[in-house]
């Protein structure tokens, strides 16, 4: 390998691929752009539920029969409001939230414990109206409990006869941890960007050169294949980091933002934390560029290399699906799978659990074997007379 | 100097090269003559080490290229049919890089490239992006690439292929100077009249075999024909032959 020659190339394909307008464009608008849109929307869809979570209005259809429950609301601090007319029909299409319907006998048979009170709603619709059947249920309970201790009390009895045991809530996750699982978005886009932030340029110096012809003259200089593609994946490597830098650049912005969406208590990312999310995912990014590059190189043209290098792109985002819908505990064997184990080392930093030397040292191990195995395949292939020759 | 000695090249069962010898000497122009599916752009090829040497050997002043394929390249220049050049970036710059990657000094590769502006005169294009060259122009720019770092021998595979007449004209001019200079030039074509009017030796090869080789005058006189055309032709068994393809 020569040094001068790995510069050379290096430098030649940044100047070459920062002069490319088209893709710069692409890379800001998928990449940078996208991940703190979804975060900032994300941010916003999470509060308006915590809103809803603490609302004190509820809607309840014929409060009017039921003069006890209207007082137990108002003690509660409660706000009733009248549903819209046809609330059924709104329910249905998710335009209104869940109702609870009072009887007209209610004030007669309350007396005698008969009362039916109906709690409508559409459980098939995953918005934020499912908050307040959970609300809704809650204050019915409460209400039962009230007016039955005070039946209780009347007649002589202790209420505690009706509970053999009490319940506590003793919920050890921290708000923290509860954040990461609500935040796996975070991770799961910034590994994608670390896949297409340099798919452009890892295609266009390997199918790009075949494509335009540049590659056989480029061969005709007396330059070790090997120290060509460490070049290139030099320059390569350096725009996905770039890119990765970008996102995450992003995020750190949007979250300055966060408290303006009374989120602070969940998204807080201490330096610490958010220097362990971009070691893990600086060092993604390389790996996947190498690999894209290995598998661009067998692509004619720029099209095919990006269908070949598209596969890839949905294999590596199937993994987390692997990790959610496999129920996957963290464990050491993850940590030498490519995403798996970026994914569960960032969520590991981001619960706030404790990290390791391994947690870094194994997928970075992994990256770098990554990058040279890859690279040592393109110089081979390199030599091979269907790819300097097969131009379509 | 550039030698070739009983080269041979197989693509699986097609038979591109099949014994080819020949020498281009110093100071002289030997020209590559055949129809297309020869084994020209093969032949070129194995001495750029594009292409593994099947068979035989070659090299170029004394390098054997299959021993020491880098070292070989150091000592010529090549053009083939791929003339690719980097669209988003100048003349200049695509000429430059491959200077730096042959380590030759700003200096000495400015002095060459403006000798070479000169000759092909391309002082208007050299600092414009090569995005939307015409045909001429782009070949401009792949042969004073190739030859930026001045080598000794010089091969041109099919050059004047697509080009207009002045560019033809000016490329002519250039493989003379070449030529005076004292460099080897090996110059392949399937165009009898080009070879004819640049060549001081020819190599006639058809089917991946050499079936002349000699001054204008020897091969006239060896095949017993009043013009070049017809010797070609009646050498190169066009008439009658079955021409392999190359891979």
């Amino acid at each position: 390998m020569n040094r001068l020659q790995i510069a050379t190339v290096a430098r030649k394909e940044l100047v070459d691929h920062l002069r490319d307008k088209r893709t710069a464009t692409m890379i800001f608008l998928l990449s940078v752009l996208m991940g703190p849109v979804i975060l900032i929307g994300f941010a916003t869809f999470l509060s308006s539920v915590e809103k809803k979570a603490e609302a004190r209005e509820v809607f309840i259809a014929g409060a009017q029969h039921a003069p006890q429950l209207r007082n137990f609301l108002a003690r509660q601090d409660i706000t009733v409001k009248d549903p819209a007319a046809g609330y059924r029909d709104l329910i249905k299409t998710g335009k209104h939230e869940a109702v609870l319907e009072v009887p007209k006998e209610f004030e007669a048979d309350f007396a005698a414990g008969k009362v039916t009170l109906r709690l409508v709603y559409d459980d098939t619709r995953q918005d934020t109206g499912n908050v307040a059947i959970g609300v809704l249920r809650r204050l019915v309970r409460d209400f039962n409990a009230e007016v039955g201790t005070q039946r209780l009390i009347a007649r002589g009895v202790s209420p505690q006869v009706l509970r053999a045991v009490e319940l506590q809530d003793v919920n050890l996750g921290t708000p923290q941890q509860r954040a990461a699982q609500l935040l796996f978005m975070i991770p799961f886009i910034t590994l994608i960007v670390c896949v297409t932030g340099c798919t452009a340029v890892a295609i266009d110096v390997t199918a790009g050169e075949r494509e335009r012809g540049s590659l056989e003259p480029l061969l005709l200089n007396p330059v070790n294949r090997l120290s060509l593609v460490a070049g290139k994946w030099i320059a390569v490597a350096a725009y996905a980091i770039g890119v990765v830098a970008l996102t995450m650049a992003g995020y750190a912005l949007a979250l300055q933002f966060m408290p303006l969406f009374r989120l602070q208590s969940v998204v807080s990312i201490s330096p610490m934390q958010f220097l362990g999310f971009g070691i893990t995912m600086l060092s993604f990014a390389p790996a996947m560029g190498a690999l894209q590059m290995l598998i661009a190189t067998y692509g004619r043209t720029f099209k095919e290399a990006q269908t070949y290098v598209s596969y890839l792109v949905t294999a590596v985002s199937m993994v987390p699906m692997i990790s959610i819908f496999g129920q996957l505990k963290d464990a050491t064997w993850q940590l030498f799978v490519p995403m798996l184990g970026q994914l569960m080392v960032i969520t590991r930093v981001l619960r706030g659990d404790r990290i390791d030397a391994e947690h870094f040292a194994i997928p970075l191990l992994v990256n770098a074997l990554i990058c040279a195995a890859a690279v040592v395949a393109i110089a081979r292939l390199l030599r091979r007379e269907q790819i300097i020759f097969g131009r379509a | 100097m550039i030698e070739a000695r009983n080269l041979g090249k197989r693509f699986g069962t097609v038979t591109a090269v099949a014994d080819v010898s020949f020498r281009a000497e110093s100071g002289a122009i030997t020209g590559l003559l055949g129809p297309n599916g020869a084994g020209k752009t093969t032949t070129v090829r194995m001495i750029g080490s594009l292409v593994s040497i099947g068979g035989g050997s070659a090299s170029v002043d004394g390098i054997d290229v299959a021993a020491d394929p880098m070292r070989a390249l150091q000592h010529c220049g090549l053009l083939t049919d791929s003339r690719g050049l980097y669209t988003r970036l100048t003349a200049r710059e695509n000429i430059r890089y491959y200077a730096q990657l042959r380590g030759i000094d700003a200096t000495r590769s400015e002095r060459t490239l403006a000798r070479f502006s000169d000759w092909l005169d391309m002082g208007a294009i050299l600092d414009r992006r090569t995005d939307g060259f015409s045909q001429g122009e782009r070949v401009k720019v792949a042969i004073t690439r190739a030859l930026i770092h001045e080598p000794e021998n010089v091969i041109l595979d099919e050059p004047t292929n697509g080009l207009d007449v002045m560019s033809t004209r000016a490329l002519r001019e250039l493989i003379r100077r070449l030529r005076a200079e004292g460099r080897a030039v090996l110059f392949s074509s399937h165009i009898m009249q080009e070879v004819a009017a640049l060549c001081d030796r020819i190599v006639i090869i058809a089917h991946g075999r050499v079936v002349a080789t000699g001054s204008p005058e020897e091969i006239l006189a060896e095949s017993g024909k009043t013009s070049l055309e017809d010797a070609f032709v009646a050498l190169a068994g066009i008439e009658s032959g079955n021409p392999s393809e190359p891979a």
